[in-house]
């Protein structure tokens, strides 16, 4: 009995241990590549082909498939470099980063925001990198005015990848506009006509009152609500009045444009549920033909029209962005620079590690190898038309292979890479999105605090303009009034308001 | 058996039967929903918001899902750390459980209360990931399994089961001569199939969700387990990606809605398959035999 | 009951002890792994609670960061929404207890009664379905079905002559939805214990009854719930250990800004002004109250269970 027993309980510890054991011997590549970055970098000055850069990057997936390594292998052999790229999914990404910056097993090079790593800086856990960019070629092409909004305490530690700086506007069924005889809207009133007619003079020809003008969802800055206020004249989350920063919700403009929109819920113009409506519910109402217009990403317009061409063969869509407001043209721009590759000296040991990895980098803003990223292989996964490129049908093969590489791994973009190519489309609505998007940097509203730090803001900031997010949805819903939100706002003051606008005017007048 | 055959047995049944079919239909429903849908083609899906039966069939979304071996792998993984790791929990439990089932054992109130405590308290993301890291499991499969081994819930509720059989049975083998181990073997775990059929099937659900495990402790990508691959289908599918011009720098569109749905199916169906085969363990009077026998 | 005490006694109990406990060596073999599993995984890394009273940077590791005492504790309770928040999770964690918790039961014992083999399973297959089912869609199939613009429940009411009900953006109908989605997805899932426990049931006792004229509900009053008892109270306790604890995807899906007064629970709480910022710290010391109060609260059941003559959870 007792062998028998003892014998069973043996077993069992045994394969405990088996288990444990064997997972002992599997590769792992993350660590090999992190500890021991130094190793192949000592070359002797006889060697005459140099060992490649091991670099280790951690950056976002946003596709939803696995990357292969094609584009991977190709990059390595352009820049004779050895690259170990951690892939995490966008939606933990942030926990993912905190836990390796916790155990030191931080990769050389990963992207990371600002805010979060602010302090991290201070305490020299990163390298400054701006000195050096000059004694690149390619890398002193970055932006300065990108780079100085980047800036911690004065000094340069990131690398950014180029985005489109504005790319809301106005998205609207042309086939009903032309049916009413409408043109695309110029300002307010105009606007306002079309969405009035879309909802109410049976743009769809069913003799039934079944459309309204305006989609729009919970999202209050990627919905309409932002690109509205803008046009509005709002300031970009901030503004400067009477030598003094305060928040955009302290501003006329942005009162004028709860009311709109309250005019518009009233009139039953805008989707009723909008407060509660997910972006792809926002978009099905496009689709389905329920609504006209929406207000967001003009890009987006091409998706639209592919899935709402579907269903009704014979609806286009048109976009446009100059809709001028009581103070002219405005529109926000998104904050550039809320991001970037950091390079962390617990990874990276040496100056001359350093070096190397600027290098690499300063490669891939050739524009040989920035095409290879941003675009992939000639005949594979582009065609060469009148010197843009025209990309492959097979959006799958495209997600695999490219668009991780081309959207998480690049930096630099059109502005500092001549020599890049641009697309060529074919398609003239996808051509118009594009075109108007350049077309917004001409009245580009930004963000004054983008390159300040206050304090109390990262305290409860996200907390106060909770309170402000609900009450402006109040507002638009009836629920309060006017002396109803100034309440909300006295509060936001009293709650830390104050103390964030204080220390933002106090950082704007210092670096001004 | 003999049935009841009075009246008020009767109307008792019919109502019972009613309500269940009613409860079985309100939670149905949805599920066919999404089953259709991942059937239906894109414009009878944004036509009619809801499909029961498309008129129109299609495995357009299976055959995107599928086009690649990503999916298929990844399930693989998720197959091979489900049926590993309930068989590897399930030892664990079974033992701890029986253990700690014995009235007579020392400590056994200290040690339950400090089970419990480790379900109240947690030492948080980073620490669990130092520990992880230091035992040399990170990147690999195990890890989706040792860290996860144990539930305190799942223990809890087996023990329970352990403590409320008939003493009798112990005391008679007992008296036979046998040790633990074999009154574990022999007789407690064949008389405790429908608890060990729950437990298993809690544990296999457990496995079979993992997200946030493979997401932390692996970083070579064909090592991921399906959720993470699916949500990030779904999350795609959301469409909210395009917008945010922190990342992304080229447009990368949102699968489609019967994408979503053939997401969702395929993630569910495996571990749904799994109840009715268990189902066969939750006889009753299992235990009858043995008393008396 | 009681020992003299004298040294000889004591000698005595002490040698009682070492023999029970030698008597279960090979029970306390079994109970090894799991031991050593939750000193690892669960024990170890308890160190990392310590951040609830530090100012935590994740550079600077556990060891150096700065102390800050009870400073975190102190700014919760000062929060201005404290009470709502923990008002709202209390409210919301008494709807469940009293709501949900007995569905499952109800449901596992309707279950139970029926005799045709092939129903019984099939129903018993469906209604676990949901459970599988996401928070993002059930909540967004929710919303598809109760908008106000074209939802099926409205449209139906509208047939009916009746007004429609804007159950999104009203806050008197959070609550109802939540607890109402909660019964949906996870009463099926909730019966599997149940069931199980029930198999434990001698067939024999219900003829008996019947002879002594029980009628149905007699017979699963006195004999099938009786089974379950101890499953029950377990569940009950285990649940009562989860107070604060409350579904966080679920209700952050369901959050906006026309119910946040009821809705606001800690963890989206902890969300918007913890995490969202990089706070850890405070996060960590919000989660560390909700465990505090959740241990109490067991400890406190678990000696009120025992009193009634259960056996508690420890």
């Amino acid at each position: 009995m007792k062998k028998k027993k003892f014998s069973t309980f043996l077993t069992i510890v045994t394969a405990m241990a088996l288990l444990a054991g064997c997972s002992n011997g599997s590769d792992n590549p993350q660590q090999g590549a992190s500890s021991n970055p130094t190793q192949n970098n000592k070359q002797t000055e006889e060697v005459t082909q140099e060992a490649p850069t091991k670099i280790s990057i951690m950056t976002r997936l946003h596709t939803a498939e696995v990357p292969s390594d094609k584009l991977e292998k190709l990059i390595e052999e352009k820049t004779n470099t050895e690259l170990d790229i951690q892939w995490v999914p966008d939606s933990t990404y942030n926990d993912k980063v905190n836990a390796a910056f916790a155990t030191g097993a931080l990769p050389m090079v990963f992207n990371g925001e600002l805010n979060t790593f602010r302090s991290a800086i201070r305490d020299d856990q990163f390298w400054e990198i701006g000195k050096y960019l000059k004694d690149f070629a390619h890398l002193s092409n970055l932006n300065e005015n990108v780079l100085r909004n980047m800036q911690v305490d004065g000094k340069v530690y990131t690398l950014y990848a180029e985005r489109p700086l504005a790319r809301s506007g106005f998205i609207f069924r042309k086939d009903w506009a032309e049916k009413l005889g409408l043109d695309a809207p110029t300002n307010f009133e105009e606007l306002y006509d079309m969405l009035y007619q879309f909802t109410y003079n049976d743009p769809d020809g069913n003799n039934k009152n079944d459309t309204i003008g305006l989609t729009d969802r919970s999202d209050m800055i990627y919905g309409a609500f932002k690109t509205v206020s803008s046009w509005h004249g709002t300031p970009n989350y901030w503004g400067e009045k009477d030598g003094q920063l305060l928040p955009e919700f302290m501003f006329p403009q942005y009162i004028e444009t709860m009311k709109f929109f309250k005019k518009l819920h009233q009139e039953g113009i805008i989707n009723q549920d909008f407060p509660v409506t997910s972006k792809e519910d926002q978009r099905n109402l496009m689709i389905t033909g329920k609504a006209g217009a929406y207000i967001g990403t003009m890009p987006d317009a091409v998706g639209l029209q592919t899935e709402l061409q579907k269903v009704n063969a014979e609806a286009t869509l048109d976009v446009f962005n100059r809709i001028e407001g009581p103070e002219g043209f405005k529109i926000w721009m998104a904050t550039q620079g809320g991001a970037g590759f950091l390079f962390p000296k617990s990874a990276i040991k040496t100056e001359e590690e350093l070096l190397k990895i600027l290098t690499f980098y300063d490669q891939l803003m050739s524009p040989e190898v920035a095409n290879l990223i941003t675009w992939g292989v000639e005949g594979e996964h582009y065609t060469l038309v009148d010197g843009r490129t025209k990309a492959n049908e097979d959006q799958k093969m495209l997600d695999r292979e490219l668009k991780p590489y081309s959207g998480a791994i690049a930096i630099g973009g059109l502005s500092t890479i001549p020599g890049l190519y641009q697309a060529k489309w074919e398609d003239p609505l996808k051509q118009k999105a594009e075109e108007l998007v350049m077309d917004n940097v001409d009245f580009l509203i930004d963000n004054p605090v983008a390159p300040l730090e206050s304090l109390t803001f990262n305290e409860v900031g996200a907390r106060l303009q909770q309170m402000i997010n609900d009450a402006t949805f109040h507002f638009i819903l009836g629920e309060i009034d006017e002396a109803g939100f100034q309440a909300v706002v006295d509060k936001w003051l009293a709650d830390g308001g104050q103390k964030i606008i204080d220390e933002y005017t106090e950082a704007y007048n210092a670096s001004n | 058996m003999t049935y009841d055959k009075s009246w008020g047995s009767k109307i008792f049944d019919s109502v019972n039967i009613i309500l269940l079919s009613i409860i079985g239909l309100v939670t149905l429903i949805p599920f066919v929903y999404v089953f259709a849908g991942s059937f239906t083609t894109v414009a009878e899906l944004a036509e009619k918001q809801f499909v029961i039966i498309p008129t129109q069939f299609t495995f357009e979304a299976y055959r995107y899902i599928f086009s690649t071996n990503t999916v298929s792998r990844a399930m693989g993984v998720s197959v091979g750390v489900t049926l590993a790791g309930t068989l590897f929990s399930l030892i664990l439990t079974i033992l701890m459980a029986y253990g700690l089932s014995k009235r007579d054992l020392v400590g056994r109130r200290l040690i339950m209360f400090l089970v419990i405590f480790t379900m109240l308290f947690n030492g948080g993301l980073i620490p669990s990931f130092i520990i992880v890291k230091e035992l040399g499991l990170i990147d690999t499969y195990a890890a989706l399994i040792i860290p996860s081994a144990l539930s305190a819930f799942n223990l809890i509720i087996m023990r329970n089961f352990f403590q409320n059989l008939p003493e009798g049975l112990e005391e008679s083998a007992k008296i036979d001569g046998a040790g633990s181990w074999n009154i574990l073997l022999r007789i407690v775990i064949p008389l405790s199939m429908p608890v060990i059929a729950t437990i298993s099937l809690f544990y296999a659900v457990g496995y079979w969700n993992t997200y946030f495990q493979a997401v932390m402790y692996i970083n070579d990508v064909t090592k991921w387990p399906i959720q993470v691959i699916l949500r990030q289908i779904v999350i795609l599918a959301s469409a909210l990606t395009g917008d945010t011009s922190d990342f992304g720098g080229d447009y990368v569109a949102p699968p489609e809605q019967g994408i979503k749905m053939a997401v969702i199916v395929i993630a569910t169906v495996p571990i749904l398959v799994v109840y009715p085969f268990l189902q066969k363990h939750f006889t009753k009077g299992a235990m009858l035999g043995s008393i008396k026998g | 009951m009681s020992q003299p005490s004298t040294s000889t006694a004591t000698l005595k109990s002490n040698s009682d002890l070492m023999k029970r406990i030698l008597k279960n060596t090979a029970l306390y073999f079994m109970i090894l792994p799991g031991l050593l599993y939750f000193f690892i995984f669960k024990y170890l890394p308890m160190f990392g609670l310590v951040i609830a009273f530090q100012d935590y940077k994740p550079y600077k590791g556990f060891f150096n960061s700065e102390w800050v005492g009870f400073a975190h504790f102190e700014r919760l309770f000062s929060e201005s929404d404290f009470l709502m928040i923990l008002s709202n999770t209390l409210i919301l964690f008494l709807m469940n207890i009293v709501i949900y918790f007995p569905v499952p039961i109800i449901l596992a014992l309707m279950l139970n009664e029926v005799r045709l083999q092939l129903f019984k399973r099939f129903i018993q297959t469906v209604v676990y379905i949901p459970h599988f089912m996401s928070w993002v869609i059930i909540v967004s199939i929710s919303f598809v079905m109760l908008s106000t613009d074209r939802g099926i429940i409205n449209e139906l009411f509208v047939a009916m002559g009746w007004e429609k009900v804007n159950f999104l953006m009203n806050s008197d109908w959070f609550r109802p939805m939540y607890i109402v989605q909660i019964i949906w997805r996870e009463a099926g899932w909730g019966t599997i214990i149940y069931l199980a426990a029930i198999t434990a049931v001698d067939p024999q006792l219900y003829e008996a009854a019947r002879m002594d004229g029980a009628g149905r509900f007699r017979q699963i009053w006195h004999i099938t719930l009786p089974a379950i008892r101890s499953v029950i109270v377990i569940l009950l306790l285990l649940k009562i250990g989860d107070v604060l604890e409350l579904g966080f995807e679920h209700i952050f899906l369901l959050l906006n800004a026309m119910n946040r007064e009821v809705g606001e629970i800690f963890d989206t709480y902890v969300y918007t002004a913890g995490l969202k910022q990089g706070q850890f710290s405070y996060s960590a010391a919000i989660g560390f109250f909700k465990s505090l109060v959740g241990l109490v609260l067991i400890m406190i059941a678990n000696w009120l269970a025992k009193r009634f003559g259960e056996e508690g959870i420890y």
